[in-house]
């Protein structure tokens, strides 16, 4: 009997522990990935846009501060040469971008693709990369950013993890960022639930109007 | 006596960090024979550890089921894609896992076993197979990266071989079933 108890304690411990460890390492079981840790964290943390310069498809140079000017950005990471996930990813993209009244495009808000593979994304490259989703080159720009560690840095602040493979390609997560109008990141969001991505961003879009 | 030093000796080994470094490097390794390598090195050294504190054990862990708990949770937790991400990002992950494997996972793993019922031990045979088989579902089927720092196909040679190991442990059962195993003991 006595020997019962003490197992049964035991077990109870363990379970515990168990349940511990599991809260811990999963973030009170919302994370079961580093991807969805990240997303987590981040929209936690919103950590500001890091001042990058870009260099657009029409080979104009200004920084982002410069180019956001108050406004919501819809950004996405990608490469041309990707051919899986990024040609998917923009071409969701623009079905946001499309699923947003015109009112709101270029007054409130902008869109922004930004290459990490700066030596083959060319103003060039991206020029025709862009004629592919319909992107203006305007109130939706196609951009690289050329120095190495404002490169790295960006990436950094909002956990885009690139890993380049030998064949030239590379590794990396995707999602949609929505920037607020503060310059703060406001939303990582899933760039396969193209619904869920564009409500929010009318949200976010709606609220500015009721302030005006 | 000297089974525990076998187990000292390879736990130092693998906690070495050029050792460790190359052993994560490699996804497949890092699940498949890293964290085995530790359970073992916890089984081994599990011998001393359990006779200098028998009373402990049979106190605690009369009828092993205690024990076998600990061992699948600690064993479940690090087939969670995170934590195996995390051992390579953060220090302290890495630690509970040189820690956990070896002294939560591999010294009641072996106090246990013999105490355990046949039943138990089915279930938990039964357990791997699903586990086992649910990673090669996962890892196999996913197109995104669930690990950050590991490559896709990567992913996809773990869910292989994770489908190799649940075929393995089947294949044990089966013969289990189908031999007289009064006949070598």
């Amino acid at each position: 009997m006595i020997q019962n108890k003490q197992n049964l304690i035991a077990i109870s411990l363990v379970l515990l522990f168990g349940v511990v460890i599991f809260f811990i390492g999963t973030d009170g079981f919302q994370a079961f990935t580093t991807e969805s840790a990240r997303s987590y964290q981040l929209m936690q943390n919103q950590p500001s846009f890091p001042p990058v310069t870009l260099e657009d498809s029409n080979e104009r140079t200004y920084s982002f501060n410069e180019f956001a000017d108050g406004k919501y950005v819809f950004i996405t990471f990608m490469y041309t040469n990707c051919g899986t996930v990024c040609p998917q990813l923009e071409f969701n993209m623009a079905d946001v971008y499309q699923s947003i009244p015109e009112k709101y495009i270029g007054e409130d808000i902008v869109f922004l693709s930004i290459s990490f593979d700066p030596t083959r994304d060319t103003p060039e490259v991206l020029a025709k990369y862009r004629t592919y989703f319909d992107s203006d080159g305007e109130t939706w720009r196609m951009a690289r950013v050329n120095q190495q560690d404002e490169l790295n840095r960006m990436l950094d602040t909002l956990g885009v993890v690139v890993i380049p493979d030998n064949n030239g390609n590379f590794q990396h997560n995707s999602a949609f960022y929505l920037i607020g109008q503060n310059g703060r990141l406001l939303e990582v969001m899933d760039y396969t639930k193209i619904q869920e991505a564009s409500e929010t961003v009318l949200d976010y879009l709606g609220e500015t109007e009721d302030t005006k | 006596m000297k089974q525990a030093i076998y187990g000292l000796i390879l736990y130092i080994f693998l906690i070495l960090p050029p050792v460790a470094n190359l052993l994560e490097s490699i996804m497949i390794i890092h699940m498949h024979m890293q964290m085995p390598l530790l359970v073992f090195s916890g089984f081994l050294m599990g011998r001393y550890v359990i006779t200098r504190f028998s009373s402990f054990f049979e106190k605690w862990n009369s009828n092993g089921i205690p024990g076998i708990l600990l061992f699948v949770i600690i064993w479940s937790y690090w087939m969670v894609p995170r934590a195996m991400d995390e051992a390579l990002t953060l220090q302290s992950v890495e630690m509970f896992k040189f820690i956990s494997l070896p002294f939560l996972a591999g010294i009641p793993l072996r106090d246990s076993w013999k105490k355990l019922h046949a039943i138990g031990k089915d279930i938990l045979f039964i357990y791997f197979i699903s586990m086992l088989i649910l990673m090669a579902w996962i890892y196999i089927g996913a197109d995104d990266q669930i690990c950050n720092n590991y490559l896709i196909v990567e992913q996809k040679t773990l869910g292989w071989g994770s489908l190799a190991l649940a075929a393995c442990v089947l294949l044990y059962l089966l013969q289990l079933l189908f031999t007289d195993q009064s006949e070598y003991q």
